[in-house]
């Protein structure tokens, strides 16, 4: 199928089956609709969210512009019970046949049946519940133009599958809780440089010879939230004479690829504070790299630590408007620790030091700047294969210059 | 020590930590109560002797989609919020002193104002009327 007739295909999926009129229901999300009752009528909600931004590579002295993402939200109430969520998201604003760049994707699809208010089943395609970032991304929730380096490389987010999960919350304690089956990674589709992202199947065509499974703990202590998560899943999804040939261990969780992740949330009076840890472990990834050559690491990390404060809160006080100034310290290693076979590549070992505000003028909206200092370890010439003559030495120290814009509603 | 083992026990400490620091902040957190009843004539009763030990009740009516959060306030007046989060419908967390939704993040604090987007309208707000021993909820 070509992508024009895929994007009809996943516009018209969108559409409901009937033409929706006011006696349904129909509002915008942020109306005020008080459907406390089973027999609340059918209901549609729209939402969406949406950032652009400009980068200065100073370093480099280039610079670039982009339409980052939009993203529509249509989520739709069939009963009390029964609800469909999704988020449909464009990347950089174009997609044009035959060219690289942008990207048209479901970010989210799943249905939703509600067991009682604190307790849910969603399946279809949905995100895991692992660290800060993957479930609550919108644009105006987090500080600086880019997301976290940690919550995109370590944690690959947004890290959706395909699958079925069962989300509670706990009476006994201000607790929250949720364990997930779907599908597993690709570690034929691995990629030197990023981790397990590209392993990500993102609800296409996903193998299911190979599963995963992902819980997580969240505990709210008035104005903190902690979480732990965790996640296990086999990377192989061949059949067992392929992956035989290839001397691969196949099977539901064959050849595993495990993400430990906690994290810690403070919020009171216009001050936030966000701590995060994480680790990825591929314990087979010799047989990965003999079998793929793509460079797999045994072990990455990563960890950050983001403060921020509302100077119109605290400091200037003016109403109906934030200016939050925040700082962040990142650092994460995609290789810290590889298998015989593999080559060590020191540009993965990072640590970036991010600073800027967001003035959000009304909830919602925000203009965001901030620069980004970047340090990586030193390249590995063994990994530069046809060295052209006229590159420029490698830059183990940059800095980013971003200012950008985004919406939610 | 290996790398691998110094972020073995890092990892372990850090766990260790947070679990310590959940198990001492949660022991000296007070649980929450759920209150389940039926509705009765678009109303749900609540027995006013359950605020005698706590200032907060969570309400479950049977068939209800949301849950609702009933508080006694200090001049002796109730207040029923309904859990139900204004930006896409989700239900929603009782964080203690607010609430969470754990679909896009919204936060409300215990007046039901928004204290975090996306969702922009606080919560919906149900009548409450006293009689005698009990506090009535009306649902419409």
């Amino acid at each position: 199928m070509n992508r024009a007739k895929y994007f009809a295909f996943l516009v018209l999926s969108l559409l409901p089956l009937e033409p929706i009129t006011l006696a349904e229901g129909v509002y915008c999300a942020a109306g005020d609709s008080t459907n406390t009752k089973s027999s609340a009528q059918p209901t549609t909600s729209i939402g969406g969210y949406g950032n652009a931004f400009y980068q200065r590579d100073v370093d480099n002295k280039t610079a670039m512009m982009d339409l980052e993402r939009v993203v529509l939200f249509v989520g739709h109430e069939f009963s009390s019970r029964t609800s469909f969520f999704s988020e449909l998201e464009m990347e950089d604003a174009k997609v044009s046949g035959g060219e690289d760049g942008g990207e048209i994707s479901f970010e989210q699809a799943y249905l939703q049946i509600r067991i009682d208010p604190t307790h849910s089943i969603s399946a279809g395609l949905f995100l895991p519940r692992i660290g800060i970032l993957n479930e609550n991304h919108l644009p105006t929730e987090f500080n600086g133009n880019e997301r976290n380096q940690v919550e995109t490389f370590i944690i690959p987010s947004t890290w959706r599958e395909l699958g079925i999960g069962f989300y509670g919350s706990l009476s006994s304690v201000p607790a929250s809780y949720s364990i997930a089956l779907v599908n597993g990674l690709s570690s034929a589709m691995f990629e030197h440089g990023s981790g397990i992202r590209e392993g990500r199947f993102e609800g296409r065509n996903a193998s299911a010879n190979n599963l995963a499974l992902t819980g997580s703990m969240r505990f709210f202590l008035q104005n903190t939230v902690i979480g732990v998560s965790g996640y296990y899943g086999g990377s192989v999804g061949l059949s067992p004479r392929q992956a035989d040939s290839l001397q691969l261990e196949s099977g539901i969780f064959g050849t595993p690829v495990i993400v430990g992740e906690s994290h810690l949330e403070y919020e009171s009076e216009g001050f936030n504070l966000k701590v995060l840890g994480t680790t990825v472990s591929i314990p087979k990834a010799s047989d990965i790299n003999r079998a793929y050559a793509n460079n797999t690491p045994l072990l990455e990390y990563g960890a950050y630590l983001e403060i921020g404060c509302d100077l119109f809160q605290n400091i200037y006080r003016v109403a109906g408007q934030q200016l939050i100034a925040f700082l962040r310290y990142e650092t994460l290693d995609m290789n810290a620790e590889i298998p015989s076979n593999g080559i060590l590549d020191g540009t993965l070992k990072q640590r970036h030091i991010v600073c800027g505000l967001n003035y959000l003028p009304m909830n919602n909206v925000v203009v965001k700047v901030d620069v980004r200092f970047a340090h990586t370890g030193n390249q590995n010439p063994a990994l530069i294969l046809n060295p052209s003559p006229v590159a420029v030495p490698y830059n183990v120290d940059n800095t980013f210059f971003n200012l950008g814009l985004g919406f939610s509603f | 020590m290996e790398r691998r083992e110094f972020l073995k026990s890092t990892c372990t400490l850090c766990l260790l930590a947070a679990s310590g620091i959940s198990a001492t902040a949660l022991s000296s957190c007070a649980s929450i109560p759920i209150y389940e009843t039926t509705v009765h004539n678009d109303t749900l009763v609540v027995p006013v002797n359950l605020f005698s030990k706590q200032t907060i009740q969570i309400v479950r009516g049977s068939d209800l989609e949301y849950d609702i959060a009933l508080e006694r306030r200090t001049d002796g007046t109730y207040r029923a919020l309904l859990m139900e989060c204004t930006h896409a419908h989700n239900p929603l967390t009782f964080t203690g002193n607010g609430f969470f939704c754990p679909l896009h993040g919204s936060r409300f604090d215990e007046n039901g104002e928004v204290t975090h987007g996306p969702a922009s309208m606080p919560l919906a707000e149900l009548r409450t009327q006293t009689e005698e021993n009990d506090v009535v909820i009306m649902l419409y």
